[in-house]
């Protein structure tokens, strides 16, 4: 297990240079002038060529990568152009957002996910099986924004059960309450996911169910109840627990839509607004976390697949 | 007729999916002679009747340019489609020819796969994000983003699914009856990967209505003066209070079109070799 | 498996519940904006926002009142020499830094020269000045070249403006705006913390000394009520508003005139209308390309354009906008009529003969516009089609905000692009009279006009020339001007000592809760 571990990790340092290369590559083939941004509308052509020689930002691409991939080795992510403070900074106060927005999105998900999946499985064709089924289709149909604007129009202006938008972190006055602003976000976002762990929990029950060891238990004279719910989730589980690392990747860095709705300060919404002033070293720095994260998350998965199902082996 | 009797018997049991079929076929209708049932331009700007609630001879009320919004959501229909079937082709024939030379090609495939597994590590959204911004807007870069970003999951599927078709028996025997690369990659594979692929390409279809609507709010997607349903919610999302209807109806034209496909798919799904089942992700 | 799943849901319910009922802290003032500045630093940066949030941390030698006048802020007067080349500004001795210092001319002297060297709009007046000196702990001294009338309005305009920074700062200051830990100023409020995406905050400072007066306009009596003014990031205006609404802000800025009828019979929102109102501004390439000097192909473009339309579908209820030619506003004392006449004909037929009189067959001209800004992007769409309809081959080029900065400065990119420019006290301010910014406008008349226009200190002269260069604009069209457009913001109704309406920027010294 450990070699295979350290084999799976080695053959990710391709993997990372060529992101890092193509990541690099987009990212200034992008026309637009970080430092015409920056100084705004009333600068003049000599102004912003005299910030963009005192940035290094003139240099020949390669130099310009080199330097960064030579930095990054050395753990410095750079300098944000628009913020005038360490990435790794920018990005580590997303973070918490972002994080904070995925787990509490990943309870939704499996507060309402798995149990509603359970269920439409064990009535496998009947009307409670089309409605949760076809209700699970209908949420994820639906296009986020969408859904965020009338969940704010109902729940904080009209009802005024919870905060419209932004988000204080937790070290901040009130504390741990302020999760209480990521309730409209994280239930936006989880409408969709949840579809998928709904279809993925009754597809992977109802697979296990037709195999053999559970066929015997019903043999046995188990009440059916049991076996459903021994039997046939543990076993489900291990498919479920694959969906759930790469929800969780993905609801890092796919929160973007719903971040800008809510205007979050998540790192979906630093993507899109460094994009957009083309503050480069901080989409890079994103961008290589972001891919990191997933290689891990992919990683860690495999590996729990195979200390969840005896039958898988690491090769 | 008989295709009739065969939709018929696929979607027996089905009836909600059999309603969100009849409900493509009606966009697609509507797409198709989108000139003949807009009753206005839907470029004309009129400022005299803008932000007008709906009635006649404004169906969908109009926006704030005074542009009827029926007619819109008409030629809406056709991009949708347009978007859709592009959006499909391209990842079916990037991600196709990608995962089916990969599986059947073992060096070559090393490589591929290799890259197609550094695309799948950036989120779709993101990678989409940046490209769009590289490029420009317009309905061509629109549909070969969300296009390449859906191949790399279609060229993993159709990697595996080529994977375990190499090892069946019938292929031995063509190969045996000395066939050759392209007659086995074209007469003997891909007939076989038909069906699986055609449930994808509803996933597909269905997910690219939601991504470009995603991309079109974000302000990176198709060019806003083009009548899309994405552009109209994002354009007139400030008159949620003001003007509500702005955002009812193209709204629900993309949940039912959303819906309808993913319904179909499911569908479709159920009725697929069971080998490749669980290759195949969607909702 | 099931049970820790239920006792997590219980727990976040029981967390939520409690949380909905506390409200935030007291003395937190919060203010949603349309986005992040790049910097506060006001020498370098001319955008509205950075200014709505540091004229509470930087302050200039001099401000404006109710009237637009200029009045001493940090300066306690001046006297000019019978020729107008030297001025002498005394400054008040009972300035404090954020940092704890007294202000003396040292301080100022720093930051004037670092201005006029790389600030956004020092160039304008210190192409014309011979020296600034110290001549005493508190007075300054200016030497001209020659007589520069519009000095004081140009030192009064904190946007891109002579703030006044500690001589320590300023010794290590470029082109670069200066740091946030270096945001040392001298107002009523001092900086707190940036967090990227979250808030800007600015805190009290407590060893503040308000100038002495009423209040008037920015000038007399600021007293920081709020503890705290937090600046939050909120883009999205349909959140800006149901925040609002919903109690989550205090005051929330760029709302869209659709919805003003809406907000102001609202009795939880208060509306605020801007003073000075903004105007878009259709720019036209006198570098490059088609429509370099042909000023009559120029002029059937600005008469085949009827702005009105573009002002009902971009800004909404009239009473919000005025098709209005002059560019100040009427009752400004810079208003004029020269040249209006042709402002917005909307006459195709005419335009058509007009452009084929200029030799124009047909060619593609290229009009650069920005989604980023949705006043720009709908006036441009209607333009477009006014033009297409007299013949006009516009290709209407969209792009976001980042991309047509970068391409507007490249002079083949382009023939016109919008923009919109800010309220400001004094027509030398306007863009379009910077020979620098992309238009490139520097026609012989253009250049012999506007250095009568900065070398006359007469009042009633500087509005007479001021007249014959909009005539002159009219004539040449380096640029177009859309209209004006009163923005406004909402507040909650719970704050007092907000005016009936923003002089320039909003400012919450003397607002309380």
């Amino acid at each position: 297990m450990l070699v295979y571990t350290f084999k799976r990790l080695l053959a990710c340092i391709p993997t990372l240079l060529i992101a890092s290369i193509l990541v690099f590559l987009f990212i200034h083939l992008i026309p637009g002038d970080p430092v015409a941004i920056l100084l705004g509308d009333a600068a003049t052509p000599e102004d912003i060529a005299a910030l963009t020689y005192e940035m290094g930002l003139d240099q020949p691409i390669w130099t310009q990568y080199l330097l960064w991939l030579g930095n990054v080795l050395q753990g410095d992510l750079g300098t944000s152009i628009f913020f005038h403070e360490p990435v790794l900074s920018v990005i580590a106060d997303g973070a918490e957002t972002s994080i904070l927005l995925a787990l509490m999105t990943m309870i939704w998900i499996v507060v309402f996910g798995i149990p509603i999946g359970i269920l439409s499985a064990t009535r496998h064709g009947s009307w409670v099986d089309q409605i949760t089924s076809g209700g699970a289709m209908l949420f994820a149909s639906i296009p986020t924004f969408w859904l965020g604007l009338y969940l704010i129009l109902i729940f904080s202006v009209g009802l005024g059960w919870f905060p419209s938008s932004g988000f204080p972190s937790i070290s901040d006055d009130g504390g741990l309450l302020n999760i209480r602003f990521l309730v409209l976000p994280s239930l936006t976002l989880a409408a969709p996911n949840a579809a998928l762990i709904i279809r993925l929990v009754r597809a992977s029950m109802l697979d296990v169910s037709r195999e053999d060891h559970v066929r015997t238990a019903k043999a046995k004279g188990l009440h059916p109840m049991a076996v459903s719910l021994r039997h046939i989730f543990r076993n489900a589980l291990i498919a479920v627990a694959a969906a759930f690392g790469f929800t969780f990747a993905a609801l890092v860095s796919e929160a973007v839509v719903t971040e800008t709705v809510f205007s979050l300060p998540g790192i979906g919404r630093l993507v899109v607004q460094s994009i957009l002033r083309r503050d480069y070293p901080v989409i890079q720095g994103v961008i290589l976390i972001i891919v990191v994260l997933y290689i891990i998350i992919n990683l860690l998965v495999d590996l729990a697949y195979a200390r969840l199902d005896p039958r898988v082996s690491l090769k | 007729m008989i295709i009739m009797q065969r939709v018929l018997w696929i979607f027996k049991g089905r009836r909600l999916a059999l309603i969100g079929l009849f409900w493509l076929c009606l966009v697609a209708v509507v797409a198709l002679i989108a000139p003949l049932l807009a009753p206005f331009d839907p470029f004309e700007i009129n400022p005299i009747m803008r932000l007008s609630e709906p009635g006649i001879p404004y169906l969908f009320g109009t926006d704030h340019f005074g542009r009827d919004s029926f007619s819109r959501s008409v030629y809406g229909a056709r991009m949708a489609i347009i978007i859709g079937l592009g959006s499909v082709s391209v990842a079916l024939i990037v991600g196709g020819v990608v995962g089916m030379l990969s599986a059947y090609f073992n060096r070559l495939g090393h490589f591929l796969m290799r890259v197609v597994d550094v695309l799948m590590a950036f989120p779709a959204l993101l990678l989409a994000l940046v490209l769009m911004t590289l490029l420009e807007r317009s309905v061509t870069n629109t549909i070969i983003v969300i296009g390449i970003v859906y191949a790399t999951t279609t060229a993993r599927i159709l990697f595996g699914m080529t994977l375990k078709l190499k090892e069946e028996v019938f292929i031995d025997a063509a190969k045996c009856a000395g066939a050759g690369h392209g007659a086995l990659l074209f007469r003997h594979i891909l007939p076989n990967l038909i069906s699986p692929i055609l449930v994808q390409a509803s996933f597909i279809f269905a997910f690219a209505q939601l991504q470009a609507a995603a991309l079109d709010f974000l302000g990176l997607g198709l060019p806003p003066e083009i009548p899309s349903w994405g552009n109209m919610l994002s354009e007139e999302r400030i008159y949620v209070t003001r003007a509500p209807w702005l955002l009812i109806f193209p709204g629900a034209l993309i949940i039912l079109s959303v819906f309808s496909m993913n319904l179909v798919g499911d569908v479709l799904r159920d009725k697929v070799d069971p080998r490749f089942k669980l290759d195949i992700k969607g909702i | 498996m099931k049970r820790i799943t239920w006792m997590k849901f219980g727990i976040i319910i029981t967390v939520l519940t409690l949380g909905a009922g506390t409200s935030s802290a007291d003395g937190t003032f919060r203010y949603a904006t349309v986005g992040e500045p790049p910097s506060l630093d006001q020498h370098v940066l001319t955008s509205d926002l950075a200014t709505t949030i540091a004229h509470h941390m930087f302050e200039g030698l001099y401000t404006f009142n109710e009237a637009n006048e200029p009045v001493p802020l940090l300066a306690s007067g001046e006297t000019i020499s019978e020729d107008s080349k030297v001025i002498t500004i005394t400054l008040r001795d009972d300035v404090m830094f954020h940092n704890g210092q007294n202000m003396t001319s040292a301080d100022v002297v720093a930051s004037l020269n670092r201005w006029g060297e790389h600030g956004a709009r020092g160039g304008l007046l210190y192409t014309n000045v011979e020296s600034v000196e110290a001549t005493g702990d508190y007075e300054v001294t200016i030497t001209l070249k020659t007589p520069f009338g519009p000095w004081k309005n140009i030192m009064g305009f904190i946007n891109g403006g002579p703030a006044i920074y500690p001589v320590s700062i300023m010794e290590n200051a470029g082109k670069e705006p200066i740091s946030p830990e270096n945001y040392i100023g001298t107002g009523p409020y001092k900086f707190s913390e940036w967090q990227p995406n979250r808030h800007v905050e600015l805190v009290k400072f407590d060893g503040y000394v308000s100038p002495e007066g009423a209040a008037d306009g920015y000038a007399g009596m600021r007293v920081a009520e709020f503890d705290t003014l937090r600046f939050i990031p909120v883009p999205d205006v349909g959140t800006r508003v149901a925040g609002l609404k919903a109690g989550d802000y205090h005051y929330a800025e760029s709302i869209p005139g659709d919805l003003y009828a809406d907000l102001d019979a609202d009795p939880d929102v208060r509306t605020i209308l801007n003073g000075g109102p903004i105007f878009g501004l259709v720019f036209v390439n006198s570098k490059e390309g088609l429509l370099k000097d042909n000023f009559a192909l120029r002029r059937a473009i600005q008469t085949a354009i009827d702005k009105v339309p573009a002002l009902q579908v971009a800004i909404g209820p009239e009473g919000l906008w005025r098709a209005n030619g002059s560019f100040l506003p009427e009752g400004n004392v810079w208003y004029s009529e020269s040249g209006i006449e042709n402002y917005s004909m909307g006459d195709s037929e005419s335009a058509r003969m007009m452009a084929e009189e200029a030799g124009y067959t047909g060619e593609p001209i290229k009009f650069m516009v920005s989604t980023n800004y949705s006043h720009h992007y709908d006036s441009a769409v209607v333009y477009t089609r006014q033009l297409l309809e007299a013949g006009f081959n516009i290709d209407l080029q969209v792009y976001d905000w980042a991309t047509l900065i970068e391409k507007r400065a490249q002079p083949d990119q382009w023939d016109m692009f919008f923009t919109h420019h800010g309220f400001v006290p004094d027509p030398i301010l306007i863009t379009v009279m910077n020979e620098n910014y992309p238009g490139w406008w520097s026609t012989e008349d253009k250049i012999s006009l506007k250095s009568r226009f900065t070398e006359a200190s007469d009042p009633a002269e500087r509005q007479a020339i001021w007249s014959e260069i909009q005539g002159l604009i009219y004539e040449q069209v380096p640029t177009m001007k859309t209209g004006d457009i009163y923005t406004y913001n909402i507040a909650s109704p719970g704050l007092n000592g907000l005016g009936e309406a923003t002089l320039i920027w909003p400012h919450f010294w003397n607002v309380s809760n």
